[in-house]
Parts: C-alpha cells; structure tokens; sequence
C-alpha cells in the first residue's frame, strides 16, 4: 500500500491525535536502549498509539490485509532493538494505555493494560498489601506490556522467578484480528491446565505472534521484613562457593548479586566516598520474609558466608541497608560514568551461565576484553547465573566501536560454550537472532512453524529473535 | 554557533544510553504520552542535529520546545546529562540559522532595556485598568494574537501599576546598625508582576541590618533568552551583570526568583561563557549569591522574635529551578516555619513543576494548562488558605490556576507571609 494512503487510512481510523506521520516525528521511534539502534537509524512509516482492544483489532486487520509490518512497542526501554521497527511499517506504541483494570485482592490477582509502568503498579499494590514480584532494573520506566513479551525479570528472580510465573491470563489481538483471551475466557482460578498452554507461548514472544491487550497477573503478599549481608570476597571461586552452601542449608534469599572487581573499580572510582574494599568480588545476599524468618536466615547466611569471605557484615536497620546496596545501585550509572570520554554500552549485556560457570564466566568476561581492548563492568544477579557486562567505549570512535562488537561475539559465543544462554533476561530482539540456530538447533523450526501458523504472512515484528 | 564544538555536547551526547528513566519523570510527557517529547528524544534530537541527520529548522526547533527545561529528568538521569541544557543550545543553533525579527525585537531590544519592559509592563496595567483588555476581550479583539498568546494573555489578569524598581530606591539603608551590604539581584518577573516580593524582601533585610542596593543598571538574568534560542544574547547580559556586581562593595548577593539564582549560578554562568575568559570574575560573584531563603537563615540568622501569628493554612509548591537545579527545598519551609500560627499543609508531589517555565505558559498554553490542572487539584486537596512560592513565572501561573479552578487563593513569597508577620502592612 503506499505509505500516504496508508497514514491517512490510519488518522481516519483511529483520529490524529493518535497517529504520527510526520518524517520527523516518526524517527523517535527508530531506537530503543540498545547500541544496534545507536549505529543504525531505522525509523517506521507511522506510529500508531491506540487505546482499547477494538482499536488494536482494527489496525490489525488493516497490516494483516495490507501486508504491511507492525511492531509493538511499550516504553522503549528494551537493550535488544526488540521494539525498533527494522523493516519501517507500523510501530503500535502501547505506552500511554496504561490502565489499572481491576484489583482484586480477595483473588490476589490484577488485571492491567499494557502500557502500565511496573514501579506504579506495585505502588498502587502496595495499598492493598500486595505486590507484582519480578523486579526489573528498569522498574520505574518499563511497561507490564514489554515485561509480558519479553518474559522479564531482575534482581529478586532467585526466590521469585520471572514474569511468566505470575501470568494468569492474557488478551492477545492475533495477526489477523482476531481477539483471544488465555487462561481461560472468565477463569479468576490461580491454578488452571486446562487446554495447551497458549498463554506460555506469547509470553517472552517479543511481538512476533501478536499484541498483548490486557495482562492478568497473579499477585503475591508483600513481605514484612527484608535484611541484607554483603560479603567480600578475596578469591573470586569462593563467591559462587559461598552462594551454593547457602542454598543447600535451606535458604533462598530474594536476591543474591555480584559486583566483581572490574565493578568494584568503577563504583569507587565514580563514587569514592562508597570506598568499596579491594576485592575480587561482592555478594550482595538480599532475604525477605517475616520478620524473624529474615533474621534466622540473615545469620545464618552470616555464619556460612564468613567460611569464605574476608569481611561479612548483616543489616536490616533501613540506613544501613541502604548504605551496602550502595554500591550495588550506582553500578549502572558507574559503568556509564566512569570514563569521562566514553559510556557504557547495552551489547552482550545479559548473558545466563550454569551456577557452578559463573566465576569461570567472569574471568573469561574479562580476559576477552582485555584481548579486544575494551573495558568490562560485570556485575549481575549471581543467584541465578545471569552475568550483565557492560563494555566501556567511547562510542562515536569507530575503531573502538568494531572492537567492541567482537568482544560481544566472543561474549555471545562464550555463553553457549559454557552451556549458558545469550539472554537470561533482556530478550533476544534484533542483536541476538544470530544466535539462534547455534543455541536451539532444529528447535528453531519448530519455533518458526509457531511464527507460520499465527502470522503466515510474518507481519509482526520481522527481524527478530530467530 | 557549531554545535560540533560545544565542549558539553560532545561530552554529554555520547553518554545517553536511552535508558528511558527520564520518561517518567516527564510533566510534559504526561500529557502527550508519546516518545516525540520524552527527554531522551530531546538528546536523539539534538545529537542527529549535531550529525547533520535532521535539517535545522522550525519542525525540530518546535519538537525541542516541547520541553519545560524544568530539570526533573537531569535529576534522575544515571549518565547525569544536562538535558535541558543540551536542548538550548539545540534550539540556539537552530534559531541561529531561522532568525525571526519579532523575536530578536522581543528579546534583543525589549527584554535587555529594563526601561522598555517597565514600560511593556505599565501598558499591560493600562489597558487592564481602563477597561481596554476587558473590552477587546469582549469584542474578540484578543483572538486575534498570534500563536498561542490570544490564550495566554490571560495569564497577566492582574498587572501591577509601579514595578519594584519604580517603588524602590537604589540604595536601601539598614534599620539600626549595618550588619551587610546586600545586592539585590532584582529579576524582571519580581520587577514587573510580583513588585511586592521585592518590597517584603526590602522590608525584612533592612530590619535585619542590611544595606540592600538594587543596581539601577543591572539587567534580566538570560534565562528567558537561553530558553528561546537566544543564548548569545544571554552570553552579553550575564557578562553585563557580571561587571555591574562585581564594580559594587558588596558583601553579599541576593535573589528573591529561584530562576534567576539558578540562571546566575556558578555552574550555569560558566557553562555559558566556558572558554571565555570570565571564570575569575564568574567565581568572585557566584562565591557571594544567596536565594533569599537561606540568605535569610544561614547567613543573617533571622528568628521569630516579633513574629505576630498569622493564623494562615499554607501550601508550599517547590519551583523547579530551585528545588531541581539548586537543590533548596528546606529553606523556604524554615522561613515559613518561622511564623507563629502558620500550619504549613504538604500538597502531593510538591516539587512537580506548574508548567509555567518562563515563556512556555505563553508559547505552549494549552499544554501548560494541562500541566497547571494536575497541580491545582494537589493544592486543592490541601484546603490550604495561601499557596506559598518562590518563582514569580510560578507565581503568575498559579495566581491564573488559583483564579480558574480554586476561588482567587493567594499566591506569595515566603517572604511576604514574613513581612506580613513581622508588621508591613500588606
């Protein structure tokens, strides 16, 4: 179809306030957090911002009909260019439906619109004494809508898990229109296996298989008492040593986080005052609960952790806390200011290890950036395998910046070798397709024959994940 | 200019990750929700501008406005860029190529004469006092403005009649001994729509000893220039302030206006003339300006003593420029504090901006209304009998909401509750 006729079917369609035509407006859709969309601008034809299921529906019908590419987006805030449209067409921007439908506390679930920001769901939650678990980095600008497709997690993944575990049902709009409701079409049930899991199959689906409307989502009581141990560490082994013995005494804590010392460099060279000790790393042990649950569980990981580690210390008065998850919270930022010339970059970023790989990942991590010549920041959640890397580069040197892609291959590449997967969590997108059939093998046909049934004339999201 | 060699672009632009913490944060993104105004798509803009990807002209000049420059996103930003900074020069570069002559007469010709805008001001208070802004009001005369000033022309529903300069004296002798000799940085707002928080702040420093010279030469602090794609202009005007403080014996430098101490702020004045040769004379008038409101504590140490009780519900709203930029969120509460009777009510969400932001009320005014409305109904929630502040472009803006939504409530400085309290006749 030709591309004015096309946005002026929208605007009539849906009124001008929510569609955007212009050349201009069109190219702040082009990007999202990765660094694939800071080296290549690759804007829509129109952006779409619709408001209610029968909106979605219609546009829809209308790419389905017209052939035309469509890719959803929430905030934007993704490190894969999932929501960056590669072959211009439609991008749906869900971002500003973002309505609480429904609290249903007696059934300790919610039911919420996509565009839903994760921080002011829980806030609102918090009211009720209940909260959404999985908590993202980016909590307080990521929508449910993008944490559904890209079945995200975060630093509390160790005890909690991740979004799919508290998906109860969903509204999908399918390629063509049609409108189905997973989970059960009037189901409050918290268990149900009744039928295929189809729910299962759209979450983590980043936007190939259809657009997510509506997200019911299970809901858990929140805890009363939290209480953190950092650990410090002079041989990096006895880091994931020390995690392991702390599980097999029973214990699972909310939130196990690493700083290795390429971290720990950059936090106390961005913020000296935090005066992290020298180190080969930190653990961060974050546990939650009742009361005096946290406390038996807060000592007790004192007690096994101080096996291993040169220093423990146990807090749970609210200063104090804060002041160990310190270094643990400018860790993002350090990476990004910690050379003045230059920043971080979201690349090769969110690699999952097996437990047992992920010291031997680390130091793999960093030998590989010192062959390439680049600048690593690791850091990430330790009680779970997922390593997040950040390499520092100044990214306007191009020289630099060929570097750094092959330091992300090799980091890709390492993943699987070690038995890990290229994304534990940030989704798969555009930055990490390649990967695909070295990961899954024949499974990727099954995948692809999914993608055939629901979307045969490949509308939705093309370019990405496999 | 070339944005290419401006030291802050190039160290900035590369550090934007697009995270998208700044999105939420955004008041103007909340009520346009979508990704043309988010900050960060300020920065994809102003760097594609510095690459020569987007043509410098009025379509970006008009999606880089969409932008309050109120700070909020530079305060939550991990790689700790200046957004709205980046965003003037943006919009300097562009207006640099697109120049227009009702602009450059506005704010080359008016705006730098103190005169010229006295004299804007006492015609504004004419036509409203003669019936003249009613009438062509009535006739429709007013829809004839262009852009979005027929609206917004409803903003100065009260112009005064003599500005501060015209009310006070240049030189402001102590009551009793002399402890300071204070220069007041008198900024046009306070001048020309709130003259008397120039006269309550006058009141008060003299009773507490202080010499208060208000320099008949100085001139407007440039924000308004910065924020309108005029920073060269901005550049003259702070070099002309700088000589005009710096010649006089002062020991102190006060300002009433949290966007004026934020425009004449150390690191704002040499962000604006880095590599210019003014870093000296930059320090050694920066190392004496003081907001009023600590001034006021830190420095003269004023109590309570004398204070009759105002027996007032007061409502604090913490304009950007000083509660974001400079971080003086306590100050004026303490001074209100100070006031025996005055229960001081915390609207939600204190420091989220009113949408005035300088001209943006009059250039943006129905977006800025938006904005206006979400504050109004935090106020409102407070039952509050005065709404309390320390931006004069704040105070015309909430005295319009005060007028539209909520029954004429007055809006005053700290500092005049103070005065009040201490006996000057309101």
């Amino acid at each position: 179809m030709e591309r004015n006729a096309m946005k002026e079917h929208l605007k009539k369609m849906l009124g001008a306030d929510q569609v955007l035509t212009e050349d201009l407006d069109l190219l702040y859709y082009s990007y999202d957090s990765s660094f694939l969309t800071k080296l290549q601008m690759s804007a829509p034809d129109t952006v779409v911002l619709p408001r209610s299921t029968e909106e979605v529906q219609k546009i829809m019908q209308f790419a389905y009909e017209n052939r035309i590419p469509l890719t959803p987006r929430g905030a934007g805030t993704g490190e894969t260019g999932g929501s960056a449209p590669m072959s211009g067409g439609i991008v749906m921007d869900l971002s500003s439906w973002d309505d609480i439908v429904e609290v249903d506390a007696a059934n300790m679930q919610v039911t919420v619109r996509p565009g839903v920001i994760h921080s002011e769901l829980n806030d609102h939650l918090a009211g009720f004494n209940l909260f959404f678990p999985p908590d993202p980095g980016s909590s307080k600008m990521c929508t449910i809508g993008g944490m559904v497709a890209n079945n995200a997690s975060g630093l509390r993944a160790v005890k909690y898990g991740c979004t799919e575990q508290y998906i109860l049902g969903l509204e999908v709009v399918l390629p063509d229109g049609r409108v189905i409701t997973t989970g059960g079409m009037k189901s409050k049930a918290i268990k149900n296996v009744s039928g295929l899991n189809i729910t299962k199959l759209f979450v983590g689906s980043e936007g190939i298989l259809g657009v997510i409307t509506q997200v019911r989502l299970r809901l858990f009581p929140k805890p009363k008492g939290r209480g953190i141990v950092m650990a410090v560490f002079s041989e990096l082994d006895d880091a994931p040593r020390a995690v392991l013995e702390v599980y097999r005494a029973g214990i699972l804590p909310s939130g196990i986080e690493i700083l290795d010392s390429s971290a720990i460099k950059a936090v106390n060279e961005f913020k000296p005052h935090i005066n992290l000790p020298d180190a080969e790393a930190i653990l961060l042990f974050e546990v939650d609960g009742n009361p005096p649950s946290v406390e038996w569980e807060g000592t007790t990981i004192v007690e096994i952790v101080s096996k291993f580690a040169q220093t423990v210390e146990w807090a749970t008065e609210p200063d104090r806390m804060a002041a160990l998850w310190e270094g643990r919270s400018v860790t993002a930022a350090a990476a990004t200011r910690v050379r003045a010339d230059g920043s971080r970059i979201f690349a090769g970023e969110d690699i999952s290890v097996p437990l047992s790989g992920v010291a031997d990942a680390l130091r793999k991590i960093r030998a590989l950036g010192k062959k390439h010549g680049i600048q690593v920041v690791n850091y990430g959640h330790i009680g779970d395998g997922n390593v997040h890397t950040a390499p520092i580069i100044d990214p306007e040197n191009p020289e630099e910046v060929e570097r750094a892609l092959k330091l992300v291959d090799d980091i890709h590449l390492l993943a699987i070798e070690l038995n890990g997967s290229t994304t534990g969590e940030h989704g798969v997108g555009a930055v990490r397709r390649e990967y695909a059939r070295l990961e899954h093998g024949d499974a990727v046909d099954m995948m692809q024959a999914v993608k055939n049934a629901l979307d045969p004339h490949k509308i939705m999201n093309p370019g990405k994940v496999f | 200019m070339n944005l290419k060699e401006v030291p802050l672009l190039n160290e900035q632009l590369k550090k934007c990750v697009r995270c998208g913490r700044c999105r939420t944060v955004c008041p103007v993104l909340a009520e346009i929700k979508n990704e043309t105004v988010a900050p960060r798509g300020h920065i994809f803009m102003v760097q594609a501008l510095r690459d020569g990807k987007v043509k410098p002209d009025a379509q970006v000049y008009d999606r880089l406005s969409n932008c309050l420059l109120c700070e909020t996103c530079s305060g939550v930003c991990p790689s700790g860029l200046d957004i709205p900074e980046l965003n003037e020069y943006a919009r300097s570069y562009i207006y640099e190529k697109n120049p227009s002559m009702i602009k450059d007469a506005l704010f080359d010709s008016i705006w730098t004469r103190p005169s010229l805008l006295r004299a804007g001001g006492f015609f504004m208070w004419a036509a409203n006092k003669s019936g003249l802004q009613g009438f062509a009001r009535t006739l429709g005369l007013t829809k004839l403005l262009p852009g979005g000033l027929s609206k917004a022309e409803q903003i100065m529903h009260d112009p005064v009649m003599r500005t501060a300069r015209a009310t006070l004296p240049v030189i402001n002798p102590p009551r009793g001994n002399k402890k300071f000799r204070v220069g007041y940085f008198l900024g046009c707002g306070t001048d020309l729509f709130s003259p008397s928080v120039a006269i309550a702040a006058v009141e008060v420093l003299t009773s507490w000893g202080c010499e208060v010279v208000i320099p008949d030469n100085m001139k407007c602090c440039g924000l308004p220039h910065i924020a309108n794609g005029k920073i060269s202009t901005a550049q003259d005007l702070a070099i002309h302030n700088l000589k005009v403080f710096n010649d006089l014996e002062l020991d102190y430098i006060i300002t009433d206006c949290g966007s004026c101490s934020s425009a004449i702020s150390e690191k704002r004045l040499k962000m604006l003339l880095e590599n210019q040769g003014y870093d000296e004379q930059i320090e050694r008038f920066c190392s004496r300006v003081h907001d009023l409101n600590t001034f006021l504590l830190d420095i003269v140490g004023i109590d309570n003593q004398g204070l009759k009780p105002l027996n007032l519900k007061v409502t604090y709203h913490d304009p950007c420029h000083l509660a974001k930029a400079q971080g003086i969120r306590q100050a004026p509460r303490d001074i209100l504090g100070l006031i025996p009777g005055l229960e001081l009510i915390e609207m939600q969400d204190s420091d989220r901006c009113c949408g005035a932001s300088g001209t943006f009320s009059i250039t943006h005014y129905d977006l800025s209304m938006k904005i206006l409305n979400r504050k109004m109904k935090t106020i409102a929630d407070t039952g509050a009998d005065v709404i309390a502040t320390c931006c004069p472009s704040c105070t015309l803006q909430l005295k319009h909401g005060s007028n539209l939504h909520y029954n004429n409530t007055p809006v005053q400085h700290p500092v005049e509750l103070l005065a009040l309290a201490a006996g000057q006749e309101s």
